[in-house]
This record gives structure tokens, sequence and C-alpha cells, in this order.
């Protein structure tokens, strides 16, 4: 056990403190910052305070009630009453106000109001504008009755068992899974890529001569698996607590980020069949390490290995439709397509307990197998220096 | 009990034998020389006594038994082909493959710590494996090999690419070793260095064991019907001589066949020749070697390939 972790350690220790490896790993956080900055950019500029105004004919606004607080990240936009249209034209002249609106003495019966502005009025000043005008025109109903028509209504979309639900509020959770998924299969095929150009490495420049006679190619091959599924773990908990935090952080400021949850369910979805998928990708790597005799070989059998991978991902408008039709099940039982079908419909539907067990012991199974053949691979191909291993050779030679 | 013993090994590679029925023992605490042409199955012999190929037939005891997980870190084995981590400093790939022979980080430190500073390397020990030179990787590797203080050490072409210092160095290494009480096999083509440094040897063609033994004896064996003699003048025509050749100051008899040493050496003192010096003329490794190689019958043909791809 001890030499197994001795590989592995010597595995991640290679790969993480590695500078291919941190540009990798703060790619994905980098990128997150400049679309957040993006978002908030877009906001600010969206965010025009500076106040608006209106001329009222109607006397619908004489006496009238503040403007409701905005929501997040809208900013509050102060609104100005003026007597006529020519105090409020300088007002708009002298960039005192961004925009006036007229509301004629018939705006009751047409619903018909002028709006005057220099450029346009952006989305935030607009609803507030709408909002305060709601709010005075409600004020003789219940104040309750007033809210509601202002807010509207919250649909909650529930499943017949009740164990799901969906809401404007939460919407976000139902591409969590699949965005899970995806980050699983970017990371499982990157850091098996790292395994797999390890383990060429160690053929090319005969190391693994001098490795096997210290440890079984059975131990090696287990450390390198624990070494890389560690590389990926890293990965994944890293980006993981990054996003975590911008989440954290960016609750005070964006609405939406409150209804953002993982569920216990594609957490244990992650446990049994993305690990399982890792193991299986992870050893297949390996596999492909000892087969082929150069680096390039090993990313054109990759190439093959991976494409069933994204199958799902392909076809996710039809898993999106129905996502518990026979080609979604299908999918989810297939050991290369499984864990991304299973979180990308973890998301959209109720996964049956059956599918989720027959999913976990395929996986795992599938698992056991890859290893199995790694191992089988490792012991043929290690030293074929310049040759290639044929996979049937795998199956029939001793 | 012998440190390794080979008995009836066989192993082929598609339609190539490339260990064909090789026996043969190497004692405890010996030094010994396994000896053949490129091709001729030493690699494969000696990947099947570490475990790295199962033999077709045949059977291999090491250190007294089956190869298991726990003798592995009781041996040494330094392949032809270097195999050393290239793109990390030197003082981490020596504790990666020393932990892995089961020493702890501080042992790993403390006894690379000497052997880098008599191989000249503690100044580089920081660099990365592919910075260094060839022979500098070549010693790395050594230290390599030597870090868990092994009782079995196979060093396949030890000699290769290192200057006469190095050489001299590596030498001194392993004699060493034997006088420490470690059990050496060691390949090499510099016969004149096995001839140095072996007590018995192998010498394996065509998958096959060609000659097997003590230095001396193989020698003996192989020294035919020629005598070496020192004498003050001319050497005559003498019975039992068919050629006379001069060799470094002294003449070369050769003798024709069925003729006998005491013979020439009678009719020596006879005919009143003052002799120096007179001796059986030994062959040197390089020739028995050249000998027994172009003797075979596939000798004069090219020699085939091992299946294996890279082995020899």
């Amino acid at each position: 056990m001890t030499k197994i972790l001795r590989v592995a350690w010597h595995e991640y220790r290679r790969h993480v403190f590695n500078k291919r490896f941190l540009m990798g790993l703060l790619s994905v956080p980098l990128v997150m910052l400049v679309m957040v900055g993006l978002v908030f950019l877009i906001f600010a500029m969206e965010n025009n305070t500076t106040p608006l105004g209106y001329v009222d004919y109607s006397g619908l606004l004489a006496d009238p009630l503040p403007a409701p607080a905005p929501e997040k990240p809208d900013k509050p936009v102060p609104i100005l009453p003026f007597e006529t249209e020519a105090e409020a034209g300088s007002a708009l002249a002298a960039g005192e106000v961004q925009a006036y609106y007229v509301i004629p003495a018939d705006y009751l019966s047409t619903g018909k109001l002028t709006v005057v502005h220099m450029g346009e009025v952006k989305a935030p000043a607009r609803r507030q504008f709408y909002d305060f005008l709601s709010v005075n025109l409600l004020r003789d109903i219940d104040p309750a009755i007033a809210a509601r028509l202002t807010e509207g209504a919250e649909v909650v979309v529930v499943s017949p068992d009740g164990s799901r639900s969906a809401s404007s509020q939460n919407w976000f959770n139902v591409f969590l899974p699949m965005i899970a998924g995806l980050a699983f299969m970017i990371v499982m095929f990157s850091t098996g890529g790292y395994l797999m150009q390890a383990v060429v490495e160690e053929k090319e420049n005969r190391t693994m001569e001098v490795l096997i006679t210290s440890v079984s190619p059975n131990q090696f091959m287990a450390g390198k698996i624990i070494g890389d599924i560690s590389i990926g773990l890293t990965q994944i908990v890293l980006w993981g607590a990054f996003i975590a935090v911008t989440v954290l952080l960016g609750r005070s400021s964006i609405d939406f980020l409150r209804g953002i949850q993982i569920s216990s369910q594609t957490l244990l979805l992650v446990a049994v069949v993305m690990f399982p998928s890792f193991v299986m990708v992870a050893a297949l790597m390996a596999a492909v390490g000892a087969t082929v005799a150069e680096a390039r070989e090993g990313q054109q059998v990759i190439g093959l290995i991976s494409m069933p991978v994204w199958i799902p991902y392909m076809l996710m408008a039809v898993i999106m439709e129905n996502p518990n039709s026979p080609i979604a099940i299908g999918l989810s039982l297939f050991p290369m397509t499984a864990a991304l079908t299973m979180l990308i419909r973890d998301g959209l539907t109720i996964l049956p307990a059956w599918q989720i067990a027959l999913c976990a012991v395929i996986q795992v199974a599938s698992a056991v197998g890859a290893i199995w053949l790694a191992g089988r691979a490792f012991r043929l191909g290690m030293l074929r220096y310049g040759k290639r291993l044929l996979w049937r050779e795998i199956f029939v030679k001793n | 009990m012998p440190a390794i013993e080979l008995t009836h090994l066989i192993k082929t590679f598609g339609p190539v034998r490339a260990v064909d029925d090789v026996s043969f023992s190497v004692e405890q605490g010996e030094l010994f020389g396994l000896l053949g042409p490129n091709g001729a199955g030493k690699t494969t012999a000696i990947r099947c006594m570490l475990d790295i190929f199962k033999p077709d037939s045949g059977s291999v005891a090491i250190l007294g038994g089956a190869m298991s997980e726990a003798k592995k870190d009781k041996i040494g084995y330094m392949p032809e082909e270097r195999g050393l981590y290239q793109d990390i400093p030197l003082d981490r790939c020596l504790a990666y493959l020393g932990t892995l022979k089961g020493l702890s980080q501080a042992e790993v430190r403390q006894r690379a710590e000497g052997y880098l500073e008599r191989f000249d390397l503690a100044a580089h020990r920081h660099k990365k494996v592919k910075e260094l030179s060839k022979g500098m990787q070549q010693k790395a590797q050594i230290i390599a090999t030597l870090l868990h203080q092994p009782e079995l050490l196979i060093v396949d072409e030890p000699f290769a690419g290192l200057d006469p210092v190095n050489t001299q160095m590596i030498k001194d290494l392993l004699r060493e070793q034997r006088q420490q009480g470690v059990t050496l096999v060691l390949c090499s083509h510099q016969m004149h260095l096995v001839e140095e440094l072996c007590d018995r040897i192998v010498l394996i063609d065509h998958g096959k064991v060609m000659i097997y033994g003590g230095l001396e004896e193989v020698r003996r064996r192989f020294s035919g019907n020629a005598l070496i003699v020192h004498a003050d003048g001319e050497i005559p025509a003498l019975p039992g001589v068919e050629r006379v050749e001069p060799v470094n100051g002294a003449v070369k008899l050769h003798l024709s066949a069925g003729a006998k040493p005491q013979e020439v050496l009678r009719a020596l003192v006879a005919k009143d020749i003052p002799l120096d010096r007179f001796e059986i003329a030994m062959p040197t490794l390089d020739e028995i070697f050249i000998r027994v190689v172009q003797s075979t019958p596939q000798g004069q043909s090219t020699p085939k390939g091992q299946g294996e791809g890279g082995g020899a």
C-alpha cells in the first residue's frame, strides 16, 4: 500500500505542481471572473441613476406614493415631478434628468403616455417608473392586493411526489447538475490525458523498466489511477470552492444566486455514477498509455474513446425534451454515456431509484473491468518500445 | 544456495525463441559476467530473472525462491537503456526511486548525499535530469541502483558512455560491492573489463548457453595448441610446431594437432635455447567471444530480432 501511495504522490506532485496544470486550474476561475465582471459591467451600464422626470396632466400623481425599492442589482432612480413640459425639457437639456414622461389627462382611458429622452431609457429605470405608476394607480386598493398585483405571481412547478420543485427564483438549479457533469467530463479527460502521457513517457524514456523492478504492475497502475483521480478532484474541489465563494459573495448583489443549491441527489449521482466513471476513464487512459508506442498515437486513441462520452451532450436537446425517453434511459445505462446523461436528466426529471441503482452497478462493474483491462495492458505492453500492443493480445495472450 | 538459478529457461516471442533452454546459476557474493552478442537473449534472460517476463517453461529461483515484492527491495537493476525521469530535478528523481525500494525520505537523503559527493554530482542535484550530460546521467542511474544497498545487483553495460576516470570509479565501486558481500551480475561488451572483474561467466548466443564456468577455466579450455616463448635468440624449426609468430617481443608457437607443450619444451632445452619464459598461450576473452560467436551455425548471419522490441 505504501508503494501505491508513493506512486500516487509522485504522479500527483509531478502534475499538480506544474505550470501547465496551474494555468489550467486558474483558467476556469479567471474565465468566470471575466464573465462575472462583464455581467457587472453590463448591469453598471444599464443602471443609469440620473433621475427620471414626469409631467402629470391626469392628476393621478398629485400626491404620489414613493416608488418601491428596486430588485437587486437595479439601483434606485429618483423620480422628479415637473409642472410643465418646458421645465422638464430644460432639466433634460441640462442633464438633470435622463428622460421625462408626460402623463396625459386621458391616461386612464387610453393608457398612452409619452416619454422624451436624449438617450434610450434603460430597462432598470423604465421598470422603476412603471412600478411607481402602478403603485400610485393602485393606492386606493388594499395594500396587500396592490403589492401582489405589482410583484406578480411566483409559479412553483412541483413534481407529483413533491420531491422536486422549480420556480423563477431557482431556475438555475435545473442546469447545475448538467454543468457539474460537463465540468467532471472536462476534468476526467484532461487529467486522464496527463496519465496517458506520463505512462507513454515512462515507456519512452525507459523509466518503466526500473520502476517495475521496484513495484508490481498492479501496484504501479493503482498508484497512477489514485494519483490521477486526486489530480482531478483537486481541480474539481478548487473550482467548486471558487464557484461557492463567488455565489456566496454574489448573493447580496444578484437575487437569483440566492436560489442556487445542490440537491442531495446530485451529490449521490456524483458519488455512485460520476466517481466510478472517473476511475473507468483513468484506467482506460492508463491502458492506452501502456498499449501505444508514442503520445501522439495515444491522443488519437483517446479521441476515439471520448467520442461516445459526448453523445449525451450532442443529444442534449432530445434528452431535455423528454428526459424519460427510451433513448435517455438507454444512454443512462451505457457505461461511456451514463454519467453525463444521468446528470443532465437529474436537473429535469425524477430519476427512478432503480435507474440510479442499476446505473451505479454498471458503472462500478465497468470501472473494475477497466482496471482489469489496464492491468493486462500494462503487463503486456509496458516494455513494448516503438511497437504497439494489439488490443486482441490483451484478451488472448497470457 | 545460489543467488540466482535458471533451470531450462525458455522464452519465445512469436516465432523467435529468445531464450532457449538456458540454465546457469550465480553464487552468492560472486561477480558474474553475463555475456553475448547483441540480440543474443541476455536482456530477455534478465527480465525473466526479475519477473518482468514470465518464461514459457523452465524455472527461475532468485535469492532462494520465486520473485516476491519483498525481494524486489533487495535487488538493484540497472538496465542497458537508462531510465530516469528527465523533467524533474535529480534529487527528486533519486528520492522517488529510492522510496519505491522501501527507503524513507530521510534514508534516501542521507545515502544520496554520500553518493552524489563521491560521483561529483552534488552541485547538480537540483538540476533537471535532462540538463545533465550523458555521463552524469549514467552515474545518476548507478546511484539510483545502489541507494537501497541491494543484496543482488544486476548491471547492464554500466561502463557505456563513461570516460576512463569514471570507468575506473565504477570498477572500484563494483569491487567494493563484492567485498561487502553483494552478488553482482555484470552484462558488458567490454571484454577486458569482464576479464578484469568477473569470477565466472556465461556466454549466451542465439538464446543458448555457449560457455559457462570460471573465467580461468574457460580461458584454459580455449587455450588451444599455442605457446608463448620469451627466448634469447631465434627459435629454430621444432617438431610439432606449425608456425612461429612474433608477439610483443616474444614468439607464439602454434602447435600441430596432437603435439604436446612438454615435447616442445624438451626440444627447446635439447637445442640449448636460452629461455626467459615459457607459458601456455591463454586466449583473451575477446578472442574467445569472437571464436564462439563465429563458430555457431548462425554466427555468420545477422543476429536475429527479439520480438519484445529493443531487448537483447
